[in-house]
């Protein structure tokens, strides 16, 4: 088991970030993610949102990984939970992969909170947890998934400013969406 | 942004456009009533949960760790 984790900081305010967020994908820096689906959405008692969506992603795995997992299927499913509360200004999201978990579990968590000094800035703080399963060469699996968790840690910073970017680029004088 | 279900993403479309035009305007300014999207939502999700059953995504089949359970070992 290897426990990653980072933080990055947006020079964006809360709202510009979340609003990024929830419309993450497509994004030119994941193309891994090839489908996204909200499998269920509502409000709760507090009067905040929480959705599950189902991620499709195509991993990219190096031929030697998926020779030794002995598997050529690279479509993954991730399961995703996240809650946005509009008033506390924090989104936490869960997600984790429910397919090829006899082989590697990924375990991950985010929160996007204000800087508590700088409500024009947001912070991410974000962990992973990665289990490579019955296989000899699990840890150093694992140190490989951490580093590729560090790598995917920056395109999802860089998608999140992207999204920010093009949305902002919206023509004001029309209201098309 | 693709559905899992080739035949679902123009339903997913036009209800994500929905909800971000509600999540934006509404819900994050504060707006307390609930998103005016459910009509797509139910033909969007009747679609997916379809598609889920064919291709056999065990969406169900997984102790899922939502964020107010705590991860063994975290």
């Amino acid at each position: 088991m290897k426990i990653w984790s980072t933080e990055h900081v947006f020079s964006y305010p809360w709202d510009t970030v979340i609003k990024a967020a929830m419309r993450k994908y497509p994004n030119p820096m994941n193309p891994n993610v090839v489908g996204v689906d909200v499998l269920d959405r509502g409000l709760d008692r507090e009067g905040r949102l929480h959705s599950h969506r189902l991620l499709s992603t195509e991993w990219g795995l190096p031929g030697i990984v998926r020779a030794i997992m002995g598997t050529s299927h690279t479509r993954t499913y991730v399961k995703e939970h996240s809650i946005v509360d509009p008033e506390e200004k924090t989104m936490e999201l869960c997600s984790t992969n429910i397919t090829l978990t006899n082989l590697v579990s990924v375990d991950e968590r985010l929160i996007y909170r204000p800087h508590p000094d700088n409500p024009n800035v947001t912070v991410l703080t974000q962990e992973a947890i990665i289990t490579v399963k019955g296989v000899s060469l699990s840890s150093y699996l694992e140190g490989m998934m951490a580093l590729r968790m560090s790598a995917n840690a920056r395109k999802g910073w860089d998608a999140i400013e992207w999204i920010i970017q093009n949305s902002e680029r919206d023509n004001p004088l029309c209201d098309l969406y | 942004m693709n559905s899992v279900g080739e035949g679902c993403t123009d339903l997913k479309r036009e209800y994500d456009q929905c909800f971000n035009r509600w999540f934006a305007e509404k819900f994050l300014k504060g707006d307390r009533s609930g998103d005016p999207c459910t009509e797509m939502f139910k033909k969007y999700q009747h679609c997916v949960q379809k598609a889920i059953k064919e291709k056999d995504i065990p969406i169900d089949g997984v102790e899922f760790m939502g964020p107010n359970k705590d991860k063994p070992g975290g």
